[in-house]
């Protein structure tokens, strides 16, 4: 496998004494899935935003495409094709879909017309909300178009926060329909999902933190089907 | 008396239209930075004195003078946060606001020692007020100048309104305003846009100074006679909201032109307080508050 991002011996926190991931070791290969499970507070969503920026390590190390990135700020890693799309605040919500949309593609504004015309055809939804401010939306659709501005920049790789957070069942379906299909067209993706047995369901492979560790790494489908996994994080 | 309360409306709605426009750089930067930026004062100093120096010196008409007045202000506005504000914004807002007060006094004393303290006035004609008579009711009067300087103030937010809507630099700062994380995630360099709203609202602020300075004249203390209407006028319509400071400028100018009526003209400037007080304690967020630009 082509390794895309390495994460080795991370430790990270939002505080001087505060240390939230205690030794991080994880690997995403080029063109899969990887879900990111465990119990709440295993520091699941902070790595996802010490790989895109938002946390300075303590210590240990990223490498993405082989290039250190750990001393990066956000703007530089969106500018090597790492996209975050936050759990909560994912949208700006006083601007217009196709501002949002249009700020998505900040980085790479050439063809950015052409690129929000084939979202808006992708995503029906988003077409027909283009002129309404963000904060009009629902839950499920303020999730959709979060993705689709990650998707403005054809990023190499896609790290999702709890995407279905807050989404009645049939939202998130529909939700992880269109992160499989994402997938389906080639792109990396790290996923953090509390709905655990969902997001295994569609990814390739999966890595369960415990207490800022990694505690195992597998195939989804393995791990969805072991007993001890299924009994410790997965509710039986 | 309706024609005295028409005519103070009047005269609050010419004052509201004058105050707005530094009203509204303040608010940009309270929404993009995150501070109160106290050194609006001074910058609107150096905006009435770079326009007084353009109108007067080298003979440039009004029009022209304004945008020398939005163009000096603007730069040293960059030039005073890259210097001072930018060091100051990691320890904090308080600590980044008095050093902004603290600056806008160094700012003002600059002028003060290359300019002295006597008030200048622009090479404008001087016009007689238009009567506009109401009946049985009374007259009006206004202001010709007056009018101009509410129509400069009207072109220059609707000019501020297209840039912010239709152009990328816009957008960036509307946007960094909105969410700065998430700008930071899509890539908008925070340092740039600080640059860029800077340079508007630092503008706004020597634009508004010299269309004060254009109404009564042009000394030291133009800004800090200011600072406080356009804060509480900020505050008012909500802290980072560009149509809540147009809206809180509006209510500030007739607040302190009704006032008039029940107190001596030189309470005026205790409406400003007290606006600031009410709103801090009934509605924090402000009139039109949490939405961002």
């Amino acid at each position: 496998m082509t390794v895309l991002l390495d994460i080795s011996g991370v430790v990270a926190g939002y505080g001087a004494a505060d240390e939230i991931l205690k030794g991080v070791d994880l690997q995403v290969a080029e063109g899969e899935l990887l879900a990111i499970i465990g119990p709440n507070g295993a520091g699941k969503s902070t790595l996802l935003k010490a790989v895109a920026g938002l946390l300075r390590l303590k210590s240990g190390g990223m490498r993405f495409e082989g290039e250190a990135i750990d001393t990066l700020p956000p703007r530089e890693r969106a500018r090597r094709g790492v996209a975050l799309v936050l759990q909560e605040a994912n949208v700006f919500p006083t601007m217009t879909v196709w501002e949002n949309l249009e700020i998505g593609g900040f980085i790479e504004r050439r063809g950015i017309r052409g690129r929000i015309d084939g979202l808006l055809a992708r995503f029906p939804m988003l077409a027909e909300k283009r002129r309404h401010a963000a904060r009009t939306l629902s839950g499920g659709q303020r999730q959709i178009l979060a993705m689709a501005m990650a998707l403005m920049v054809q990023p190499k790789l896609l790290l999702l926060d709890e995407p279905s957070a807050g989404l009645s069942p049939k939202a998130a379906e529909a939700l992880f329909d269109s992160i499989a299909a994402i997938h389906a067209e080639g792109t990396t993706i790290a996923m953090v999902e509390q709905n655990a047995l969902e997001a295994l369901a569609i990814a390739d492979r999966a890595a369960v933190l415990v207490d800022g560790r990694t505690a195992l790494v597998g195939d989804a489908k393995t791990l969805a089907a072991d007993p001890n996994v299924r009994r410790m994080f997965l509710g039986g | 008396m309706i024609g005295e309360v028409l005519q103070i409306l009047v005269n609050g709605l010419l004052a509201g239209a004058q105050l707005a426009v530094p009203a509204i750089g303040f608010t940009t930067i309270y929404a993009v930075l995150r501070f109160p930026n106290f050194a609006l004062a001074g910058h609107a100093t150096i905006g009435a004195y770079a326009g007084v120096l353009a109108n007067v010196a080298w003979g440039w008409p009004v029009g022209a003078a304004l945008l020398a007045a939005f163009v000096v202000a603007g730069l040293v506005g960059v030039a005073s946060d890259t210097l001072v504000l930018k060091r100051l914004r990691p320890s904090g807002s308080l600590t980044t606001a008095i050093g902004a007060a603290a600056l806008g006094i160094v700012l003002e004393n600059i002028i003060r020692f290359i300019f002295g303290n006597d008030p200048l006035g622009f090479d404008v004609p001087v016009l007689r007020d238009w009567r506009v008579s109401l009946g049985t009711a009374g007259g009006l009067r206004i202001g010709p100048q007056q009018v101009q300087a509410a129509a400069a103030s009207i072109i220059v937010m609707a000019v501020l309104f297209a840039f912010l809507s239709f152009t990328s630099s816009g957008r960036m700062m509307r946007a960094v305003a909105d969410n700065p994380t998430l700008a930071a995630l899509k890539g908008i360099d925070a340092d740039s846009v600080a640059r860029r709203a800077n340079f508007v609202a630092m503008g706004l602020a020597g634009f508004g100074g010299m269309l004060i300075g254009l109404d009564t004249s042009v000394d030291p203390l133009v800004g800090a006679r200011v600072v406080l209407p356009v804060f509480a006028a900020a505050v008012l319509g909500g802290l980072g909201s560009i149509p809540g400071a147009v809206a809180g400028a509006f209510l500030i100018g007739i607040g302190e032109e009704m006032s008039t009526l029940v107190l001596d003209p030189s309470y005026r400037t205790a409406v400003g307080f007290v606006a600031i007080l009410l709103v801090l304690t009934l509605r924090p967020r402000g009139l039109l508050g949490e939405r961002a630009l």
